[in-house]
């Protein structure tokens, strides 16, 4: 097989699924879940194979394809043909990226396959179709390529969250999509001034023409559109005031879809703020680096001040989310090879994390039928494996070394302290107050007095156990053994800090 | 030495094969525990005697690698280590044998076994760190295995809160140590102890730098130890099962805090502010905890408030340059406090209840554990002869001789509380009238009771490496010339010795005249000093404090935050998509399903287009 | 013999179409309405007939497209009272402002 096509066979690979899935009745039950899951594994296995071509020692770049794809003419006769090529690479951090993705949308499957109580075939196929969008934003070496997948991943997220989530879904749905369709607004309007001013939309070729002072664009204008990228991304991320979508999705949404939103769609913003806020205005980034920062921190403190007192252990979870995205806001507010590692750490290490909360914040829902945590108690007694992980991945979550949430956090505020000590000083408050909301949530459901009478088999079991296992075993793996996940970053590191400091 | 990585991983492996197939082995987990944990013990046995011969052994390996900078992790047995290793595989080596007979009939039993292994595992990985980053990850990770074992009995409310107390409380010191650590690394790039050392003894770290990372990584060790004022979660962590508070809350993982100062001790000792603040933190919460132990009825809080003023001690001493005598202190108390918890321990085992008001004449039912206990308290007290007198005494010398008159003078003060409240149990527990109401009261089978006859042994002894009379080998050993680390002996007036005798005994005659004769009433503090005693009883209403203080403060917070969330961000948004809407509704009226005025619009919107057009001759300028 | 200028061709285009706008425009009955609209297509049908003749390119182009705007109208014509005819069975009526159906 060539190398160049496993990119776009890995990308495209979940759309097969979605054409056995339209081929089947609706009524085989069965058959749609396991297809639904299977679909999945195709990016799986390639994403691992490219990661196993790296550890080869070989070169990420076999892997790119670039073949022209839409040309056309500018206004007047003498500009020269506007071309949009169809282009797919890989780097160190994509890579981990896209690994991550198809790991955790093998496990979200699985997961759904449980937790969806309808119309599987519907929501198979638009999870798929979500997966492709995904891989493909993660992928994408050209702007309006990124920008193609970024809007499918819209789509179905939009309907998986209308369709299949709680009480309110619909609402939820909307406010997901009306704050993701003006994010992406801005993004579509940065990328277009960027192609009609540049006459090209290469990730690669605009970070060097941007690099370069007597480029075609000034300070002043850069400067504009990277805020408005910073806006475009911070709405995903979500960044203090753009979050309160958020908040609704995390609660309403069903727990597969919300592994999936938390674990990547998230990342999709910290993806974008590194690849082409930092990647393409390194200079305009740090020019505003102290803000973010300082953004940072507020997202940090706000989120987990907030935390503290929710009620309902979703929301605990929501804001929680928002508070470990301002991790990799100081990470990479820092502009220093830990800084900006760490906020990649904290991407990764986030998206295995809240996956896993997740998928048992849905085990304990399906069992008890409420997450609230004064109605829960004593959960320990009833389900003690769920009990105990709940444990663990909170301890992961508030950064216990050994697992992948330290290093992460260790690694962001090691960056900032080296730039900014005071603001570093103060946003260690933050890893007290996560320590006190995840244990007062954690602990009032599972430990305590037992709230009612549990039957014995409420526990995990059976498949339920496979996401578990695994997201458990990558938490701990990269806690552990960080270099695992540092080596394919290295490369993507330099070619960052050479902007920065260039 | 080589092997010294194997230790830590014996009690790993029991951790984790206890928590895959210990259920189906019920109580022969014990087994898997105690042998691993024999495993270690023998092994820390073997480097101790090893290091005696040999130089330090120093491995690294690279752990993480950032842009140029490479952290390392592995480990190293210097004198410290190899001490501190043997100390805490004895101790745990005897917890796991004693838990057999203690938790046995426990339905989680085998979690129990695994969760000690996971801590003696991060307690054993702590003390052979090379670099403070390693030291930091094993240090939180014994808070992990603390908070654990702690809330062991998860169906307790008080369980739960204690664990949550403990771990956040831990946490808070933490972050300042993590702040330190990382301070501490862009001063020098580097994270290993030996390059740490280097940069500070040449100079190359400005001195306010010191002090201020060296105060911080302070924080951390007075989180850890139960200092003042980070001191509430450790009568609190008493919850937990009492080999646990023998194991992790009396001999080593609070005793983490004073393993960090001693390992850190050229910085700190680099600094005059630094070392002050050390001293009057100990010398402060030495005696403030003792006065708290004084009056407290549940009898492991009573030794837990003495775990907190021993602690002071100790850091007294490293905080008066004392060095040896800290390290001495850590090494006598890890074997006598131990010891107390677990025969207080086999006391509870045997009567089903913590408060000693209902205990009384058990030194005859008791046959072991009594004589051991008064062995251990003797030990605690400082009554010549047995290794807490050569300890205490190294630590008042090294006060005196390090210029601290005032804290001298409040460990004296310390010590007679020490002798008289830890008689007042004694006397309250073991002589007297019974004045509960246990019909059968047994001695523990021998499993518990062998371990407290190793650990009495060694309270008896253990003061004999490093005493006046017999020439200070443990001093001489652990200093090695290192000019950093102090005087090997410090050698103070020969009156301290007899002044600490003296206020010892005065404390065990005072004991006894009260509980023991009972020619003073009892009551006779809280009859007359009704208010004091009050105050004591509630400790100093530290907890109420913090809970009004830093608690409400951090709630006000939170609901601040929640107002700001729920009413001004949603409220914009609420704003802008009410603007939207509004929008919306008027333009919503043109659409009046007429399609006359539609065809009416859009004919004068054709007209206007070709007036401008006619008007412009097709360029808009 | 003398030309009738285009310009007279023109201005009967123009007020045909204008009676015809006015007619879609105010008229009530839907089938004056459609009448109106049949008045507006032959205006244009004249204006395409002139310029074919008086253009700046005269050729027979725009007279076959006079014939095909025919054809269509003829056809819209059919269609259009066939709805027309369809709405009066449902409603009753031929008013057009009482089919506002579309409106919310």
């Amino acid at each position: 097989m060539n190398l160049q096509s496993i990119l776009s066979i890995l990308v495209f690979s979940p759309l097969l699924g979605i054409i056995v899935l339209a081929l089947l009745p609706k009524t085989q039950e069965k058959a749609v879940k396991a297809i639904g899951i299977l679909a999945t594994l195709p990016a799986l296995i390639l994403s691992l194979a490219v990661y196993a071509h790296f550890l080869a020692g070989k070169n990420l770049s076999d892997f790119s394809i670039s073949v022209p794809w839409i040309k056309f003419r500018g206004i007047n006769a003498q500009e020269p043909f506007f071309t949009v090529s169809y282009e797919l690479a890989v780097s160190g951090f994509q890579l981990v990226l896209v690994v991550l993705t198809a790991i955790v949308s093998t496990l979200a499957a699985i997961g759904a396959a449980k937790f969806i109580k309808k119309e599987w075939k519907g929501y198979y196929m638009l999870f798929l179709l979500l997966l492709t969008g995904m891989l493909g934003v993660f992928t994408a070496e050209n702007l309006i390529l990124f920008f193609i997948f970024f809007e499918i991943t819209l789509i179905p997220t939009f309907f998986l969250i209308g369709k299949w989530g709680y009480f309110e879904k619909e609402k939820a749905a909307y406010s997901f999509l009306l704050y993701n369709g003006l994010g992406s607004a801005v993004l579509l309007i940065v990328i277009m001034i960027l192609f009609a001013k540049t006459g090209t939309s290469n990730i690669e070729i605009l970070r060097q023409m941007m690099a370069d002072p007597s480029g075609p664009l000034k300070d002043g204008f850069k400067l504009g559109l990277f805020i408005a990228l910073l806006i475009a991304f911070g709405v995903k991320l979500p960044i203090f005031p753009l979050h309160t979508w958020m908040l609704r999705v995390h609660v309403q949404a069903p727990p597969s879809v919300v592994m999936i939103h938390s674990g990547i769609l998230l990342k999709i913003g910290a993806y974008g703020l590194i690849r082409f806020g930092m990647g393409i205005f390194p200079k305009q980034f740090e020019s505003l680096a102290t803000l973010i920062a300082i953004l940072g921190v507020i997202n940090l403190l706000y989120g987990a001040f907030l935390a503290f007192i929710q009620t309902d252990f979703k929301m605990v979870l929501a804001y929680s989310s928002i508070s470990h995205m301002g991790i990799v806001l100081i990470g990479l507010a820092a502009m220093n090879e830990a800084g900006i590692q760490g906020a990649i750490f904290q991407v990764v290490s986030h998206g295995l994390i809240s996956a896993l909360l997740f998928f048992l914040v849905g085990v304990i829902y399906e069992r008890t039928e409420t997450s609230f945590i004064d109605k829960l108690g004593g959960l320990a007694k009833g389900m003690p494996l769920a009990a105990g992980f709940l444990l663990a991945a909170a301890m992961a979550s508030l950064g216990l070394p050994g697992m992948s949430g330290f290093v992460s956090e260790f690694m962001a505020f090691l960056g900032l302290f080296k730039v900014e000590p005071w603001i570093a000083a103060v946003g260690t408050i933050g890893i007290i107050m996560t320590a006190a909301y995840l244990l007062r949530a954690v602990l009032g459901m599972t430990y305590g007095k037992a709230r009612r009478e549990f039957d014995g088999g409420l526990d995990l079991k059976g498949a339920e156990l496979v996401p578990v296992f695994v997201l458990m075993l990558l938490i701990v793996l990269i806690g552990v053994y960080p270099s695992v996940l540092s080596s394919p970053l290295q490369a993507t590191l330099e070619t960052i800090l050479l902007g920065l400091g260039g | 030495m080589e092997n010294a990585w194997l230790i830590p991983l014996f009690p790993l492996l029991s951790f984790l094969l206890l928590l895959l197939i210990g259920k189906r082995m019920k109580e022969a987990s014990a087994y898997v525990g105690i042998l691993m944990t024999l495993a270690s013990l023998v092994f820390s046995i073997l480097v101790l005697f090893e290091r005696f011969q040999e130089p330090s052994y120093l491995v690294k390996f690279n752990w993480l690698t950032i842009g140029d900078m490479h952290l390392t992790a592995g480990f190293e047995v210097n004198q410290l280590n190899a001490l501190m290793l043997f100390i805490v595989s004895l101790v745990s080596f005897l917890v796991h044998t004693y838990s057999k007979g203690y938790m046995h009939g426990d339905e989680r039993f085998h979690i129990f076994y695994a969760y000690l292994g996971l801590f003696t595992f991060a307690m054993l990985g702590l003390v052979i760190s090379p670099n403070i980053l390693q030291t930091y990850i094993f240090w939180e990770l014994v808070g992990v295995g603390s908070f654990l074992l702690i809330g062991f009995y998860y169906y307790k409310e008080e369980a739960k809160a204690a664990a949550k107390k403990a771990f956040i409380m831990t946490r808070i010191g933490d972050v300042g140590l993590l702040i330190g650590m990382i301070l501490l690394f862009w001063q020098t790039k580097s994270f290993e102890y030996s390059e740490i050392f280097k940069a500070v003894e040449a100079g190359s770290v400005s001195n306010t730098m010191i002090t201020l990372t060296a105060i911080l990584i302070f924080i951390g060790a007075i989180g850890k130890s139960g200092q003042f004022p980070l001191h509430t979660w450790l009568p609190d962590a008493m919850e937990g099962p009492t080999p646990v508070s023998a194991l992790i809350h009396a001999a080593t993982m609070v005793a983490a805090g004073v393993y960090l100062v001693a390992a850190l001790f050229p910085v700190f000792s680099a600094s005059k502010t630094a070392l002050l603040t050390v001293a009057v933190i100990g010398g402060f919460t030495a005696i403030f905890a003792a006065s708290i132990g004084i009056v407290q009825t549940d009898i492991k809080r009573v030794l837990a408030y003495s775990t907190v003023s021993q602690l002071g001690y100790m850091m007294l001493a490293l905080g008066s340059a004392g060095y040896v005598a800290g390290v001495f202190h850590l090494m006598t108390h890890a074997f006598f406090k131990a010891l107390l918890f677990l025969a207080a321990g086999s006391v509870i085992h045997a009567v089903h209840t913590q408060n000693i008001e209902e205990m009384g004449g058990l030194w005859k039912k008791l046959k072991w554990t009594a004589p051991l206990f008064l062995i251990g308290t003797l030990a605690i007290s400082g009554v010549p002869g047995l290794s807490g007198f050569f300890s205490k005494d190294e630590i008042l010398a090294a006060a005196w001789e390090g210029g601290h008159p005032v804290l001298f003078i409040l460990a004296l003060i310390a010590a007679f509380m020490t002798a008289f409240y830890m008689f007042r149990l004694f006397f309250m527990v073991f002589t007297g009238e019974n004045r509960g109401n246990q019909k059968e009261v047994h001695e523990s089978p021998s499993v518990m009771t062998l371990p407290m006859l190793v650990l009495g042994i060694l309270a008896i002894v253990g003061g004999y490496v490093n005493t006046p009379w017999f020439g200070s080998f443990l001093g001489d050993w652990l200093v090695d010339g290192n000019t950093a680390l102090g005087h090997a002996h410090i050698e103070g007036p020969a009156w301290i010795m007899f002044a600490a005798t003296i206020v010892s005994l005065a404390g065990i005659l005072l004991a006894y005249l009260i509980y023991g004769k009972r020619s003073i009433a009892p009551d006779w503090l809280s009859g007359k000093g009704g208010i004091l005693h009050t105050i004591l009883y509630n400790k100093f209403y530290i907890d109420e404090f913090y809970q009004i203080t830093i608690v409400a403060i951090t709630k006000g917070i939170s609901y601040f935050l929640r107002f700001i969330d729920v009413f001004i961000v949603e409220g914009l948004v609420k704003a802008v998509t009410g603007m939207v809407q509004g929008l919306g509704n008027i333009g919503s009226k043109l659409q009046s399903g007429q399609v006359q005025t539609y065809g009416a619009v859009a004919f004068l919107g054709l007209a206007v287009l070709v007036v401008i057009y006619a008007l412009t001759g097709g360029y808009l300028r | 013999m003398s030309q009738v200028p285009a310009s007279a061709f023109l201005a009967l285009a123009l007020i045909l179409f204008c009676i015809g706008l006015y007619g879609a425009l105010t008229k009530r009955n839907t089938v004056i309405v459609l009448i109106s609209i049949e008045l507006m297509l032959n205006a244009v049908n004249i204006n395409l007939v002139t310029f074919s003749k008086y253009g700046l390119y005269p050729s027979i182009n725009g007279q076959v497209f006079a014939l095909f705007a025919m054809a269509v109208a003829a056809a819209e014509a059919a269609v259009g009272l066939a709805i027309l005819m369809a709405l009066y069975r449902n409603k009753k009526t031929v008013h057009i402002d009482e089919m506002n159906e579309m409106k919310n």
